[in-house]
């Protein structure tokens, strides 16, 4: 789809062409008529001249001069060519000019009436006029003769091609010019379209929360509408998430009390059922409750720096196994960024860093950083290793099913590996898990 | 040992207050994070249980408030969702471990007892100081390789005293951690039973563990 600059500036075009087009067409028209206006009004002075340079003889006929008016009538081939012709073959004279060439004669004119006929010619083309007159000779006889006076059109073609090339030259330069000072004002004008699309880019990938600025008033409402949509988005998610808080805690509550008071009695007749029972149903409600709580990508609207949460679980893991004393090595990327929500980022590293140090003899290693994938996206690509004894080949399957554990005599829930795999897969991402180099134990790379 | 819990929830509350006091330590319970506070504040916790998701002040906020005062007795936390992000905000907030609800009861005093062993300078939950053997976790006492069997009252006051081997423990400090906040105390009947571990422990009075300083209190010899 054309962009909405192209859009404009193709529009502008047409109607610049179409506007310039029609002015240098009219122009172009009304400056041949006036030329021609002008050529004819010539002709008609010359045939006036060669009237007044008319003379008569001892009869009263009509004879034409030797000099002529017009210097152009005694040069031969001048351009200028005048020709009197008597209506009854009495006067046959034509002008020196036309010395060793021939036109169409004469055609009788009506006195008094113009005639202006254009000639085809060898030498080019020709405008001529001709004028009837009626003469009267010393008897008092009216005799007709009509005066031609034929021009080359040459230098009015001419003039005419010369105003033309500069006419369409100027004309096609002021369209160039006013489309480039359009797009200039195009740019202007859209640049605050532009900065609401660099805002929601920035808000998508995290460096904002708002669209902020000051903009034009068509865009206000836009604006307003779209920061008031982020807004309740997130209000939702947030309502969304304390809803689980507290549904986990309604739920898990009870469970706890159940599992505690079943411990107090361990003997009682139905203590191994309500024990399975409450164990089946923890796994299911930790489950579900983790898998709701996951945004996912379709729920993702921003990024979040991964060096701060690695080592915030880092630190929380030296915490928790801190009898361990377990050496863990972290290398993460400068700058490297996980799209999508923090507590999903949480939920896979903390659940895989659980692991390590649960399993390991004493070290583990984290490495993160970018990895480029088709289509301009960058993904996060996740490693954590371990010097414990590995996950082998045939329990792969099993440890990433929910619920199973491929070592059953560690206490914790078993299902930490099945939500990273199922939250890696909302973002289409993937798990895979073989031998730690050098550690030797299990390596869990991700890449999402 | 005196711990702390706090719980919303009436019957988890009470249930954690039994099996707690049935493993030796004497307890006080609050329902929510101002009672909580103010116990925490008042009494000499030697471990403490919280819930995350307290109404009112919540448990993470309790945590950091007993914190920033300088109350250094170690914390286990309880969550209900057992998402990482609780987890990472209750243990950067001061506490020292974690459980997600439901838990087994075994898990739970198991962690307490390496919270409070950790506390004391203990990374192992047995405890070898001359010829007496204390295992924290199995609540046994061997003396030369012999067990020797105690009431629960007198386990109670050998572990505070073992686990502060070295140190001078008055009777003060005994009473009030040995002792629930409502409990009528008389420190003429803790005499009583530490003479009585004198005599079990140290029947011919050969290695004399547990040495009396006049005005100032109880060590045991490390």
């Amino acid at each position: 789809m054309l962009s909405l600059h192209a859009r404009i500036n193709l529009a502008a075009l047409v109607v610049l062409v179409a506007f310039f087009g029609l002015t240098g067409t009219a122009l172009d028209e009304a400056f041949r008529d006036s030329a021609e206006a002008g050529m004819k009004e010539r002709l008609k002075g010359q045939v006036y001249g060669l009237l007044a340079a008319a003379d008569e003889d001892a009869s009263g006929a009509l004879v034409m001069p030797d000099v002529l008016p017009d210097p152009r009538f005694s040069n031969p081939s001048s351009g200028l060519y005048a020709r009197v012709r008597g209506d009854d073959g009495n006067l046959d004279w034509h002008s020196p000019s036309l010395l060793g060439l021939s036109l169409d004669p004469i055609a009788p004119s009506e006195p008094g009436v113009w005639r202006f006929t254009p000639l085809a010619w060898e030498g080019g083309k020709l405008l001529s006029v001709s004028y009837g007159v009626i003469w009267e000779d010393d008897k008092g006889r009216g005799l007709a003769y009509t005066f031609a006076v034929a021009e080359s059109m040459g230098p009015l073609l001419g003039e005419v091609a010369s105003f033309r090339r500069t006419l369409w030259l100027w004309l096609g330069g002021a369209t160039l010019v006013l489309l480039m000072v359009q797009g200039l004002v195009l740019r202007w004008g859209l640049s605050p379209l532009r900065r609401v699309a660099s805002a929601l880019r920035r808000i998508e990938s995290g460096d904002e929360d708002r669209v902020r600025g000051n903009y034009p008033k068509e865009l206000q409402g836009l604006t307003r509408n779209l920061n008031a949509l982020i807004e309740r988005s997130r209000a939702n998610q947030q309502r969304y998430r304390n809803s689980l808080a507290d549904l986990a805690h309604s739920l898990k509550t009870p469970l706890a009390i159940l599992r505690g008071g079943v411990g107090e009695h361990p003997s009682g007749p139905m203590s191994e059922t309500v024990t399975e029972q409450v164990a089946r149903m923890d796994d299911i409600v930790q489950h579900q409750l983790q898998r709701a709580s996951a945004s996912g990508a379709m729920g993702t609207v921003g990024s979040v720096e991964v060096q701060p949460v690695v080592r915030k679980l880092v630190r929380t893991m030296a915490k928790v196994y801190r009898d361990k004393g377990v050496d863990c090595r972290m290398q993460v990327a400068e700058g490297t960024r996980f799209q999508g929500d923090e507590g999903d980022l949480m939920e896979i590293l903390g659940n895989l860093l659980d692991n390590a140090f649960k399993y390991c003899e004493g070290r583990v290693n984290v490495v993160a950083g970018p990895r480029a994938h088709g289509g301009g996206r960058t993904l996060l690509a996740l490693s954590v290793d371990d010097d414990g004894e590995g996950i082998a080949d045939e329990q792969v399957g099993l440890v990433l099913q929910r619920g199973r554990r491929a070592d059953q005599h560690r206490p914790g829930h078993g299902i930490g590996l099945s939500v990273v795999d199922e939250i890696v897969r909302l973002y289409e991402g993937s798990v895979s898990i073989g031998r730690a180099w050098p550690l030797g134990g299990a390596s869990i790379r991700i890449l999402v | 040992m005196r711990a702390l819990v706090i719980e919303d929830e009436t019957l988890l509350r009470e249930q954690l207050a039994r099996q707690l006091g049935e493993r030796g330590f004497a307890v006080d319970s609050a329902a929510d994070g101002e009672e909580g506070l103010y116990l925490g504040r008042e009494y000499p916790i030697d471990v403490g249980i919280v819930d995350l998701g307290l109404p009112g002040i919540s448990g993470v906020e309790v945590i950091r408030r007993l914190r920033a005062e300088g109350h250094k007795f170690p914390v286990l936390i309880l969550t209900a969702r057992g998402l990482w992000q609780d987890k990472v905000e209750g243990l950067d907030a001061g506490a020292d471990d974690y459980l997600v609800k439901p838990f087994h009861s075994e898990e739970l005093l198991a962690r307490v007892n390496a919270l409070v062993r950790r506390a004391n300078g203990w990374a192992a939950p047995e405890i070898h100081l001359g010829p007496v053997s204390l295992n924290t976790a199995a609540q046994e006492v061997q003396v030369d390789g012999r067990s020797i069997e105690l009431t629960a009252f007198e386990y109670r006051v050998l572990e505070y005293l073992m686990l502060r081997a070295g140190q001078v423990v008055s009777k003060t400090e005994l009473t009030e951690h040995l002792y629930e906040q409502d409990y009528d105390r008389d420190s003429n009947v803790l005499e009583v039973f530490v003479g009585r571990l004198r005599r079990k422990l140290d029947p011919e009075g050969r290695y004399k563990p547990i040495q009396t300083l006049r005005g100032r209190g109880y060590r045991f010899h490390a």
